[in-house]
């Protein structure tokens, strides 16, 4: 995989929040389509990783490419101009603001009105749902509706990489494994996905690779699949007997 | 059995009926007695009454928007508002009246105003080094210099530049004294917008006047009217329509401005959520700078329009104090946070400041409740963070994580 041009690549980062160190030398890539999920318990560092990455956390050692080019001293604008997109833990959902408005804060900084029109309609196409609702205030909608919402908003501007963080959080089994198969579906158009989650058996299911986080290091990575036979990861996240 | 009560099976008490229908049944009552039974007003009294009671709600309404504004995306009471409410004022005074403006003055205001102007070029070109920030600078600093110093200019001029200088400084004090302090605790701010209020009634006492000043422009809108209605006459200026109509267009623009545009969408979403919305890539810096541009403008048209109904500006140490802190009364009653519940706070402070006195005048050993105007306004405060803490049509606080 390695001789491919990554889409993401992150080499040795760490990160600070005041003196406390987060991150440490963690290295990530993402390749153009793939599904990567990263994985890890309570405080591992996870969010702080997606946060990185969108730029609202800084860099304090190592660097960060995104399509080739540096990205960690770019601000947060900048990387979703380059086409980063974001949905975040709990949905984050503009509760005062109609559906609609809800999607155009997606396409914020794009000024094609026709390209935004056309991915108006393609998130509708993909979530019907949202369509009979555009007229309706965000905060009114259901925890799952909030997710595709969320999810529609993030498309909204044409992103390359969709950074998804923790997106079962919440939400009933039944429905965490329609959200996964959303997921796929985004995936499977060619954007690349990259999903926080503490729920590793949903994930790994449908995810390419993964990456399993501790106190702010990589300890392990690979597969899924070889993810899911591992011995220490079914001991530790998996819950298997 | 045992009495069981649970907070469902109570009924809750409507408010809402209550305070919307008794009030007005009893002022209608009370009107009546004063006219018909202890005959000492006739019924255009009260038509007058109700015409001032819209000018001065409007003017507490264009205020108390630039409070709520603020609050809803910083979570800051914005104290000096009621500062930049009465320098909005005194700048359009400058401009028509042609009074001297002391060269030395001018260049300190140009400068300051000249480098928000700059600011506000950087927020949208990302460098205060941009060619087009130190043009659109060093040209704003020129105008400015100019303007203030020796040129004079119509009514509708005074009015919007006033609009435009009072803005970009409601910019320059969010840039120098809240910006640095974002991520603060909210006492630390709070106690700045208190040091930037003392600042500019100071500034002002030594830039502008240390007196009451005559405001009196240029217009025929502040000529005498009378008409006769129900039997009597009414006695008024045409600013019974100049204040309520600018007031409406004003509010309607800004309504437009943050259900229409993107600029104006960001800002409400900044107010529900500053960090999702910067996940957006929304430039929060910028918003809240809007928000401050936007709130000031409304204060200085506040300003003029104060000065045209009174006919004199206070002394700058002391204009804005009062009706600084009824508007923000007048946000709080509303909701603070909520644009309508800003404009209906302010109306509804107007109605009554005019109202109690209005109702209660003076007879036989009875002063009447002139000299207590301005405590109306606190009382009703006290009685609504009671009843209703949220606001009229504020939000549920609870609701709020």
């Amino acid at each position: 995989m390695s001789d491919r041009e990554t889409l993401l690549d992150m080499r040795q980062v760490t990160t600070h929040y005041g003196p406390i160190r987060v991150l440490h030398n963690v290295d990530m890539q993402i390749y153009p389509g793939e599904m990567v999920c990263l994985l890890g318990g309570n405080a591992s560092g996870k969010s702080t990783t997606l946060k990185t990455i969108l730029g609202i956390v800084r860099v304090s050692e190592g660097e960060m490419y995104f399509r080739g080019e540096r990205a960690d001293t770019l601000t947060t604008a900048e990387r979703i101009e380059r086409g980063m997109a974001v949905v975040p833990e709990n949905r984050r959902i503009f509760p005062k603001m109609t559906v609609r408005e809800n999607l155009e804060m997606g396409s914020y900084l794009r000024n094609d009105r026709k390209g935004i029109r056309e991915d108006m309609d393609y998130v509708i196409s993909l979530f019907p749902r949202i369509g009979e609702r555009l007229n309706q205030m965000g905060g009114t909608m259901s925890g799952g509706e909030q997710q595709m919402l969320a999810m529609g908003r993030a498309l909204m501007s044409r992103p390359k990489l969709i950074l998804m963080d923790e997106p079962s959080m919440g939400l009933a089994p039944l429905f965490v494994e329609k959200i996964f198969e959303i997921i796929k579906t985004v995936n499977d158009e060619g954007i690349s996905v990259f999903v926080v989650e503490q729920n590793a058996n949903v994930a790994l299911s449908v995810a390419d690779r993964g990456y399993v986080l501790q106190t702010g290091e990589v300890v392990l990575s690979g597969p899924a699949q070889e993810l899911l036979a591992n011995e220490d990861m079914k001991k530790a996240y998996l819950g298997d007997v | 059995m045992a009495a069981i009560t649970t907070t469902a099976g109570r009924r809750a008490i409507p408010w809402g009926w209550i305070f919307g229908l008794g009030i007005p049944a009893l002022v209608l009552a009370r009107i009546y007695y004063l006219v018909n039974v202890v005959e000492v007003r006739d019924y255009a009294f009260f038509i007058g009454a109700m015409v001032q009671s819209l000018q001065l709600g409007s003017l507490y309404a264009l205020i108390a928007l630039g409070y709520t504004m603020v609050y809803g995306i910083i979570r800051l009471i914005n104290f000096a508002h009621g500062e930049v409410f009465m320098v909005g004022a005194f700048i359009s005074y400058f401009l028509f009246s042609g009074a001297p403006f002391a060269l030395p003055w001018a260049l300190l205001w140009s400068a300051v105003l000249a480098w928000g102007v700059a600011f506000i070029l950087n927020l949208w070109r990302g460098s205060m080094t941009h060619p087009t920030v130190i043009a659109g600078g060093l040209v704003a600093f020129a105008a400015l210099t100019f303007l203030l110093s020796t040129f004079q200019v119509n009514w509708v001029a005074a009015l919007l530049l006033s609009m435009l200088f009072t803005g970009v400084l409601g910019v320059v004090i969010d840039r120098v004294a809240y910006r640095p302090l974002r991520g603060a605790p909210r006492i630390s701010l709070l106690i700045t917008a208190i040091a930037v209020s003392f600042l500019l009634q100071n500034t002002g006492l030594i830039v502008f006047t240390r007196n009451q000043t005559p405001f009196r422009p240029e217009t025929d809108w502040t000529a005498f009217l009378q008409f006769d209605v129900l039997g009597g006459t009414v006695y008024t200026s045409r600013l019974m329509f100049l204040i309520p109509i600018l007031t409406a267009v004003l509010v309607t623009a800004l309504t437009l401005f943050v259900t229409r545009t993107r600029l104006g969408k960001a800002m409400r979403a900044s107010a529900q959520d500053a960090e999702t919305a910067q996940m957006m890539g929304i430039n929060v810096n910028r918003v809240i700078a809007t928000t401050f541009l936007l709130g000031s403008m409304l204060a200085a048209a506040g300003g003029f329009l104060w000065g045209l109904n009174f006919g004199s500006l206070n002394q700058p140490a002391v204009m804005g104090i009062l009706p600084g802190i009824k508007a923000f009364a007048a946000a709080v009653i509303g909701g603070i946070g909520s644009l309508p519940g800003a404009v209906i706070g302010g109306l509804l402070l107007g109605f009554l400041e005019n109202f109690m006195t209005a109702l209660f005048p003076r007879q036989g050993d009875f002063p009447g409740l002139t000299e207590f105007k301005d405590t109306f306004a606190f009382a009703l405060l006290i009685v609504v963070l009671l009843v209703r803490p949220s606001g009229i049509v504020g939000e549920d606080l609870s609701e709020k994580v």
